[in-house]
């Protein structure tokens, strides 16, 4: 037996040779915990699938109780074409009477089949759904932390790939519930009909369980292997259609021709591996029922030339055993799709268990209110010490108020700890010492949406989501009016470029829309962070995907935005840091400088090395750019 | 149970003529495996007719053996079915071990061919043909067939093999009854072609949506940031929501089309077993038929009804498989546009590259990319390409190194044009390294040797040295061993540019063409890359597509490129002096560089 692995760490490795040298008694019960572990995640999976099957218990009860009037129907089918034969045919008795009963159970067979049908997947799709939509909204609320962690993909096949195995288990519930029903009607009424025979035809069927238990279970991972492999060649594939420059610059069409005739033989290899097995199993699981159907001809034959048994009862043993067939097979995949739901389910509720650990207070405070004689917006680091998990301070006593409507640039080497500044302000992360404050009250103790909704961040990189230009811009305010949107557009320095897109504002962006380019696309978030409206306006390198001579149309827009507003700048270009009332140099988690551009260069060697370092990066010549873009010269400070 | 993942979009859908070349192309190609396939198919009509025999033998046991009380027909039947039941399994067997070799072989066949051919097409083949529908052509289109091949393919023979093969056996045991089980039929093989079609379009809806729905819950993930940042996790939720509920809706639509169906079918099949029993009773009263022959009616109705559902079931996968065919012979049938001259002879080892008059427009292009353009490149000299974007230098450089031919003119290499040299002599002459250093899945070595696949450790390790770069490589944990993995992404930007340059100075060639990165690399390899790239120019002739001013400065000739004409041609000091685009340009960048 093969154990289903459990969550992404394979459970059976400890049972395995890689224990042997440690003492073994350790070892036996490092293993017996593992079990022990292993199970008690695998009920909380059950658990999780229970709950959500309850709340749909009303048509799943009616589902299970359709697919049981069903197997009546079904069962009787056979017992009436019996009496048909036996009575009406053999005994010249009423046919037509026979015949109507007959079509009349086949009316209420084809109904009911419909019905479990429609009640079984259309019930498994909805714990599909409500579960997708679950894991959705709990990732939505999840702590960046966590994100930072955990790799998109993961996340999205818990939400796609594992709740279809979960799916594909539901949805044979009410199935398997029948086919158990229907397996006991019709061994009983075998028994109760000619018992010698019911055990000779039904002898061979549980092997057809048996068989179909194993053959699930070793085709899976033959299946997973043809399918590695698969992603194997498509990687070679891939490799060879992006770096098709290099292959073709190369020429080394042959090399890459190698690797694939590689893949591919493996490929071939693989599928026939799974073929054997397939050709192993299901000619078997064929044969077993028509031994069953043998005995019945043969013995039941010679029970009817005694007289024991009549005709017609040797007709419905053959019919009642295909009967069978199905159902013996369906109840042994089961046991296999639910291993592999039941592993699903330990994943799902692996991420649904998580608890956010950025929450807002019970009793959040809330920010003194915005007035135009009191301007608001101020913020201030007291002492803030932090750092990612167990590794290294990033934020060591790092101190800086910004009064309300000031503007500061942060300037720092790579790792110095300016982003993460950001990621404090915004509460992706708590502080470890000390505190953070907006308007005089700590982050922590303010409301976690009130806090989000008063700061506006444009990072480093833009997110456009697949979405019209004005859905992106009124991000923050889905209702804002065009006239709003407009506005923001404008200030950002948007508005032009956005008219002269094919549908203007209705043009769809994002990656499968109209492409932009980096300046564009800033300006879009730049937009986006007007809409919103913040007490304090975050840029996050805001410029560093921009070509430098496209920057001052981003610098133009970040000047308009940041008038009056409590502004936080990381930069590293002068001219950005320009902009800013102060600048604040960071270093190793701490500031060490605080003053102006001028007054810096002047007095710190620091703060000249870190520009000299961001100056080498940006040392891209002017070689690639259209020479009228660039006439009207770009150093206007 | 398994079901099909077939599905075949409208405009995919082929008509009979295609459908008839596609099957006949497929049988020609497939013709190398025929023993196999012939096995395969010997093996499918044993095991068919094995099915069908069943039934008849019961019949016997039953009029011969039963009613007559002859115990000997009785036993003789039973001993017939258990040897055609032993004869089914056998062959049952072979046909899964027969049909899968065939359809792998073909499989592997058709990948190979298939990724040759995109191999030989030259890059404008790369340019029109986005990366992700070739590489969708060459796994998601294969594996379709594959699961054809694995799941379906056998039963989709058999069924038809077996409905043919069943009404043959019924109509000999009674054209009768025969003509009550055809009242039924057409209903079932009615309803199994509306029901191939309405599931065809609702899985290509459902199909749709989850590509959808896919697309939401990725953006919701990768976008948490920002969506956090703005408190939106509300709106994104609900965004999500409607996305998932159309999902749903699909489904249920998908549902309700096969309810129906499965519930007629269901029904049809109880339907034609009370006829038969009703008029067959009726016609062994009359002594028509034998009541033996009733029996095998009735047990013969699921073999006939069975593979009509199937057979509707697997048409949608066949039909993807060929429409995917005939996506993967168009590709088989592109012709390479840059290919080998059957008298191709090898390139002189040195000599100037000139290009004469070249006129070169892309495909779909209004606007030729490079305009009647002339220059000689003398051995040894070091050319850099500027120029706005767009205007042409990037395809001249391209041009001299015969990633694409001229539409008009001569590009030649010691007085012989490139299109007469072999393929192998070129790439040994003219060496493209490309803007950003290009990593294949395995060790840095590997990467290196892709240049010379023949070439030993010790070589790859003295091309690294003459770079000067050996010893950064070997100061990782594994040295030059070290997998790169995913593109790379182990290394950093400067380090897989060093590996690129490694590979040119392992072919050694007499040209280089440099593609200089836009993009920035990090501080600490920058001058390391600098410095390599220096040793490799040493002693070649180099063209360098240029973005740095520094390394305009350092060319022998700066060739300006400006609305697909070369405009400017001459030292730094000429051209700054002349006072044209190229001043314009470095005063420029000078003041960018000013801040």
């Amino acid at each position: 037996m093969t154990s289903a692995p459990i969550g992404d760490k394979p459970i059976a490795v400890l049972g395995g040779t890689t224990v042997v040298e440690l003492d073994p008694d350790a070892a036996a019960s490092a293993k017996g915990e593992a079990e022990e572990q292993a199970r008690a995640q695998r009920n909380l999976g059950w658990q999780l699938l229970w709950r959500a099957l309850l709340d749909q218990r009303r048509a799943l009860v009616f589902g299970v109780a359709i697919g049981i009037t069903w197997t009546a129907a079904k069962v009787a089918v056979p017992q009436l074409t019996k009496a048909a034969i036996d009575r009406g045919i053999e005994r010249n008795g009423p046919l037509l009477a026979w015949s109507l009963f007959i079509a009349g159970a086949g009316l209420a067979t084809g109904l009911l089949t419909a019905g479990r049908r429609y009640l079984a997947f259309r019930e498994s799709r909805w714990t599909e759904t409500l579960l997708r939509e679950r894991i959705f909204a709990h990732i939505q609320r999840l702590h960046v932390g966590y994100h930072d962690r955990t790799q998109t993909g993961q996340l999205m096949s818990r939400a796609s790939s594992d709740l279809q195995q979960v799916q594909q288990f539901v949805v044979m519930i009410p199935i398997t519930l029948s086919n158990v029903a229907q397996l006991f009607a019709v061994t009983l009424i075998l028994v109760l009909t000619d018992w010698r025979l019911a055990i000779v035809a039904l002898a061979p069927l549980p092997f057809i369980n048996v068989a179909s238990r194993r053959f699930s279970s070793r085709i899976h991972p033959a299946v997973l292997a043809v399918q590695n492999e698969q992603a194997q060649l498509a990687s070679v594939v891939e490799e060879s259609v992006s770096g098709v420059r290099v292959v073709k610059g190369l020429g080394t069409e042959s090399v890459q021709f190698d690797k694939l005739r590689k893949e591919a033989d493996d490929i071939r290899a693989v599928s026939l591996k799974a073929a054997g097995i397939r050709s192993r199993f299901l000619p078997a699981i064929d044969l077993l029922p028509s031994l069953g159907l043998i005995a019945v001809l043969g013995y039941g034959g010679h029970r009817v030339v005694n007289g024991d048994l009549s005709i017609g009862d040797l007709v419905a043993f053959n019919v009642y055993l295909t009967m069978l067939v199905w159902p013996l097979r369906n109840i042994g995949m089961m046991v296999a799709l639910g291993q592999r739901a039941a592993a699903a389910l330990v994943r799902v509720h692996e991420v649904l268990s998580t608890e956010p650990a950025v929450r807002s207070p019970k009793q959040p405070r809330s920010l003194p209110a915005r007035h135009t004689s009191q301007p608001v917006g101020a913020v201030s680091f007291e002492n803030v010490v932090f750092g990612y998990g167990d590794e290294h301070r990033v934020l060591n006593d790092l101190s800086v108020s910004i009064a309300p409507g000031e503007s500061v640039a942060v300037v720092g080497a790579t790792g110095s700890g300016k982003s993460t500044i950001v990621r404090l302000l915004l509460r992706f992360y708590d502080v470890d010492q000390g505190r953070i404050t907006l308007d005089g009250i700590d982050l922590r103790k303010l409301d976690v949406h009130e806090l989000r909704r008063n700061i506006g961040v444009v990072f480093e990189e833009t997110f456009l989501f697949n979405d019209s230009v004005r859905n992106n811009i009124a991000f923050a305010k889905p209702d804002a009016d065009l006239a709003t949107v407009e506005r923001a557009a404008r200030l950002a320095g948007a508005h032009e470029f956005i008219m002269r897109l094919p549908e203007g504002y209705d043009t769809p962006i994002g990656e499968r829309g109209f492409s932009l380019s980096g300046g564009q696309r800033q300006r879009v978030a730049i937009a986006r962070a007007i809409v919103a409206d913040p007490r304090v306006l975050v840029l996050d390198d805001a410029t560093s995907a921009v070509d430098p001579s496209k920057e001052h149309e981003i610098r133009d827009a970040m000047r308009t935005v940041m008038e009056g507003r409590t502004t936080i700048v990381i930069a590293h270009r002068p001219g950005t840091i320009a902009l800013a009332d102060r600048i604040v140099l960071i270093d190793e988690g701490r500031v060490v400088a605080v003053g102006q551009h001028r007054e810096l260069l002047d007095t710190s060697e620091r703060y000249r090395e870190v520009l000299a370092a961001w100056a080498v990066r940006d040392d891209t010549a002017a070689a690639e750019v259209p020479i009228a873009a660039r006439t009207p010269v770009v150093g206007g400070e | 149970m398994f079901q099909m993942g077939g599905g075949v979009a409208p405009e995919d859908q082929l008509d009979k003529t295609q459908t008839r070349r596609v099957m006949a192309r497929v049988i020609r190609m497939a013709s190398p495996f025929r023993r196999t396939a012939f096995a395969a198919l010997g093996c499918v009509v044993v095991t068919t007719s094995a099915t069908l025999a069943a039934p008849v033998l019961v019949r016997h046991g039953i009029d011969s053996g039963i009613r007559a009380r002859d115990l000997f027909e009785l036993n003789l039947s039973v001993g017939f079915y258990l040897a055609i039941t032993a004869l089914a399994y056998i062959f049952g067997r072979m046909q899964y071990v027969f049909l899968n070799r065939t359809g792998e072989s073909f499989l592997r066949e058709l990948r190979l061919k298939v990724f040759a051919s995109m191999q030989r097409q030259s890059l404008a083949y790369y340019d029109r043909n986005k990366a992700g529908v070739l590489v969708a052509r060459m796994t998601a289109d294969i594996e379709t067939m594959g699961e054809l091949i694995q799941w379906g393919l056998l039963q989709f023979l058999a069924s038809g093999f077996l409905v043919v093969l069943a009404f043959a056996v019924l109509f000999s045991l009674s054209w009768q009854l025969t003509l009550v089980v055809l009242i039924v039929f057409p209903v079932i093989v009615v309803a199994s072609v509306k029901f191939q079609r309405d599931s065809n379009s609702a899985y290509l809806t459902v199909r749709e949506r989850v590509g959808q729905n896919l697309g939401t819950l990725q953006e919701g993930i990768a976008a948490v940031r920002v969506i956090q940042a703005y408190a939106q996790e509300d709106n994104q939720i609900e965004r999500f929501e409607k996305s998932n509920r159309s999902l749903f809706a699909s489904h249920v639509r998908s549902i309700r089309i096969s309810t129906w169906y499965f519930g007629l079918v269901e029904f049809s099949g109880v339907i034609a077993t009370s006829l038969v029993v009703g008029i067959g009773g009726w016609l062994v009263h009359e002594g028509v038929v034998s009541l033996g022959t009733v029996v095998a009616f009735i047990l013969l109705l699921s073999s006939l009804f069975d593979p009509v559902q199937q057979l509707s079931q697997l048409y949608n996968g066949v039909q993807s498989a060929a429409a995917a065919l005939h996506k993967l012979f168009a590709i088989l049938d592109a012709t390479p546009e840059v290919d080998e001259a059957p008298d191709a002879l090898a390139l002189p080892s040195r000599g100037n590259l000139k290009v004469d008059d070249v006129m070169f427009t892309y495909q779909g292009g209004s606007t030729p990319a490079l305009d009647h353009v002339s220059l000689e490149v003398r051995d040894g000299e070091r050319i850099a390409l500027v120029g706005p974007t767009g205007a042409g230098k990037s395809t001249l450089a391209k041009l001299m190194a015969r990633l694409y031919d001229p539409v008009m003119g001569v590009v030649s290499y010691g007085g012989v044009d490139l299109r007469r040299g072999t393929h192998k002599s070129l790439r040994q002459r003219i060496v493209v390294v490309p803007q950003e250093g290009f990593l294949f899945n395995g060790t840095i070595r590997d990467n290196v040797r892709l240049a010379r696949i023949d070439a030993t450790d010790a070589e790859v390790e003295a091309a690294l040295d003459r770079l000067g770069v050996l010893a950064h490589f070997e100061r990782l944990p594994e040295g030059l061993d070290t997998e790169v993995r995913e593109r790379g992404t182990r290394l950093s930007a400067g380090e897989r540019q060093l590996v690129a340059l490694g590979r040119a100075a392992l072919v050694d060639p007499a040209v280089l063409v440099l593609d200089e990165a836009t993009s920035n690399l990090d501080p600490g390899t920058e001058a390391e890359v600098e410095a390599a790239l220096e040793r490799l120019m040493q002693g070649r002739t180099t063209i360098v597509v240029a973005h740095r001013l520094t390394t305009v400065q350092r060319a022998d000739r700066i060739v300006v490129v400006n609305n697909a004409k070369i405009t400017e041609v001459g030292t730094h000091g000429e051209l700054m002096a002349l006072g044209g685009h190229y001043s314009a340009l470095a005063r420029a960048w000078e003041k960018s560089h000013a801040g």
